[in-house]
């Protein structure tokens, strides 16, 4: 009796117990901050990041190839550059399973984003949204909830501090080592704090990486040395000459 | 037996029109094959069909729910198709709840038109209603009156078997509809158009099909400038043979939004154009997974009907080291190759600009977003010679020589830029993608 009432109680550090499916992020240490221990489905995930079009494909490429493994489509709507397949064909999509979606206007971004979550017809939705507003994420959070596919918004670093109906939102930027800075600053359950490194290589290239340039934070020191003795020299030159 | 009468709204002019009759006869042999038009109304019997709709109820429920759309005023059902006909007249929904004779015995004499022939003498004798007719002795009506008279009563009554002239289904479907009003804005045109996709679905329903390309044909009122012509025509494709209404009709809506009408509009024409046979869903105990929502290929139809098939695309990968030419993005509406080139494997950035950004250099580095660092290089695609285009401006080989290297910015990320020769020894940086 007394184990069955403890297993009811919720402690307000917990997670609360996660109503969707999941699809694992790929990182240990990400799976484990996330509730139900992924990316859920039936909600969407709003990933912000100071700059579009910097570490999207590797944050969530993990969890698009168990998507395509499973036979869903992904369908890519408004990407602020061209998709490349080739590049994409690393994170496990092919040509089968993509399809590119070219709005015209933030109008049109939304109607299609719309319908593609109310249809529920693909194993994953990834939209760039940067103007959506806040009623019409908490519209496209209403519809994703019959969604049984993972629904990815990304939407600039402003936005963190208008309200969203998104339940799950993170802040995403990258870091100069391969690796993915993220900060997950809203979830159901308790608040998270620190940021979380994610070691990450894209497109392909951990085969052509070699020890030294695996640290590329090393380098820039000592080249940002030698830039700023070989600068200076030529800049003061010409005050020289006119204090004469 | 179970019989079902659809009578149509009473028209102004004249008698019920034969199209919308025969629209909605055409309608009703989804329900199953005895249909017949009786006095300008319709009646089906449906008992044979009704575990296929899942049962008498539902099945009633949908013939009461989706005949207003198609012009029925009123529907009732009963044992014998001449009653339901006689309640149809009379406002009675079911023939079922008391004994047919009850009910039928207080219907007025109009109810059935072989009465109504002989109302005028018949009221002078002191019947009101079907009752008192019944009350008197056959012998005498028989002597007295037609024999119709009798006939219609007993088959009515259902004493004696009915014999009907069944309505076929046709070869090809060809519904008309004169509008209510004249309309002058395509849009509005879509309230008569979905009242024929209704019959279109009735139809398929019937043969087992599915339609993958129908057009709409409309005529210009008569009074119309001499510039407008006749009318217009608009053919509506899909990629998959369909009868669902929903899908036909928003599609149907996506099309017509871009219409401009150029006179007013009185007539409605719809035609199908190339129908198929269609797979039955199964009717399985267990759900099929596949099956709930709506299936892909028509959302994104529908999504390339409105923003144009430009722009819903799929990739199809080249056999080309040139990356602009790597993928070759098409409508997704249209059918991949066959044969499917695998990628290569080689690191490759994830995402392309549409035209290589020229970069600036400091100190003979290239900058992006601050001072770029390269990591990894040079990687030599060289080609293209065999690849010319001739456009307006004469004929140009695109031929690419560049070193690709893979550079780290700060705030940009991981960058694939290149370097190339200019014309006298100078060389310039480009950036041409993000590993993002």
């Amino acid at each position: 009796m007394g184990l069955d009432v403890a297993s009811h109680i919720w402690r307000a550090t917990e997670f609360g117990s996660p109503v969707s499916t999941t699809i694992s992020s790929g990182w240990e240490a990400l799976n484990k901050q996330l509730p139900g221990a992924g990316w859920p489905c039936q909600s969407l995930t709003e990933i912000l990041s100071p700059q579009p079009s910097v570490c999207e494909w590797r944050l969530i490429g993990h969890a698009l190839r168990q998507v395509v493994s499973n036979g869903s489509q992904v369908i890519v709507i408004a990407p602020p550059k061209h998709p490349h397949l080739p590049g994409l064909a690393h994170e496990g999509l092919d040509q089968r399973h993509l399809v590119w979606i070219q709005p015209k206007g933030p109008a049109e971004r939304l109607w299609v984003t719309e319908q593609m979550i109310r249809s529920n017809s693909a194993g994953a939705v990834v939209a760039w949204l940067p103007q959506a507003r806040q009623e019409q994420i908490r519209r496209l959070q209403f519809s994703a909830q019959g969604c049984d596919g993972l629904v990815f918004l990304f939407r600039p670093e402003s936005a963190q501090d208008e309200a969203s109906a998104a339940p799950l939102r993170l802040l995403a930027t990258f870091g100069v080592d391969w690796e993915l800075r993220v900060q997950v600053f809203k979830r159901k359950g308790p608040i998270c704090e620190g940021v979380l490194v994610l070691p990450s290589v894209p497109g392909g290239l951990s085969c052509v990486l070699t020890p030294r340039i695996r640290r590329p934070s090393l380098m820039i020191v000592t080249q940002e040395n030698s830039y700023v003795v070989g600068s200076v020299a030529p800049q003061a030159q010409p005050e020289r000459l006119a204090t004469h | 037996m179970l019989w079902v009468a659809l009578l149509l709204k009473p028209n102004p002019n004249d008698s019920p029109p034969t199209d919308a009759l025969c629209g909605l006869a055409t309608w009703c042999l989804q329900f199953g094959p005895h249909v017949a038009i009786v006095e300008s109304a319709v009646v089906m019997e449906v008992e044979q069909s009704a575990r296929l709709f899942g049962g008498k109820r539902k099945l009633l429920e949908r013939v009461r729910d989706e005949s207003p759309d198609l012009g029925v005023d009123a529907l009732s059902w009963a044992p014998t198709s001449l009653a339901a006909l006689a309640l149809a007249r009379a406002r009675i929904r079911s023939g079922f709840g008391k004994p047919l004779e009850t009910l039928l015995d207080a219907l007025p004499l109009a109810s059935i038109s072989a009465v109504q022939a002989h109302a005028p003498t018949l009221e002078r004798m002191g019947c009101l209603t079907l009752g008192q007719v019944r009350a008197i002795p056959r012998g005498g009506i028989s002597r007295r009156f037609d024999a119709d008279l009798l006939y219609a009563m007993d088959r009515a009554y259902g004493v004696r078997p009915e014999a009907h002239a069944w309505v076929a289904p046709t070869d090809s479907f060809q519904g008309r509809l004169e509008l209510m009003a004249r309309v002058e804005y395509a849009p509005a045109i879509l309230f008569g158009a979905r009242r024929l996709l209704l019959q279109l679905c009735g139809w398929l329903a019937a043969r087992r099909a599915g339609v993958t390309a129908f057009t709409l044909k409309w005529c210009h009122d008569v009074l119309r400038s001499k510039t407008a012509g006749d009318g217009g025509e608009l053919t509506v494709r899909t990629a998959e043979a369909t009868r669902n209404l929903e899908h036909l009709v928003r599609l149907l809506a996506e099309h017509l939004a871009k219409v401009q009408l150029l006179a007013p509009v009185g007539d409605l024409e719809l035609i199908a154009d190339e129908v198929h046979p269609l797979q039955e869903k199964s009717m399985a105990l267990l759900p099929d997974p596949k099956a709930s929502g709506e299936s892909l290929a028509l959302v994104l139809e529908r999504i390339a009907a409105r923003l144009g098939p430009e722009c819903v695309l799929r990739p199809v990968l080249q056999e080309d080291h040139r990356l602009e030419w790597q993928t070759h993005w098409q409508p997704a509406a249209a059918p991949q190759p066959r044969k499917m080139v695998l990628p290569h494997g080689m690191p490759q950035p994830s995402f392309v600009l549409p035209e290589p950004l020229r970069l600036a250099v400091k100190v003979n580095r290239p900058l992006y977003q601050g001072p770029l660092m390269l990591l990894s290089g040079p990687h030599r695609v060289e080609g293209g010679w065999w690849d010319r285009v001739t456009d307006a401006s004469g004929t140009t080989t695109r031929i690419v020589i560049r070193d690709y290297w893979v550079a780290l910015s700060g705030h940009a990320g991981v960058l694939w830029i290149f370097q190339t020769r200019l014309a006298d020894d100078d060389t310039a940086w480009w950036l041409h993608g993000i590993f993002a």
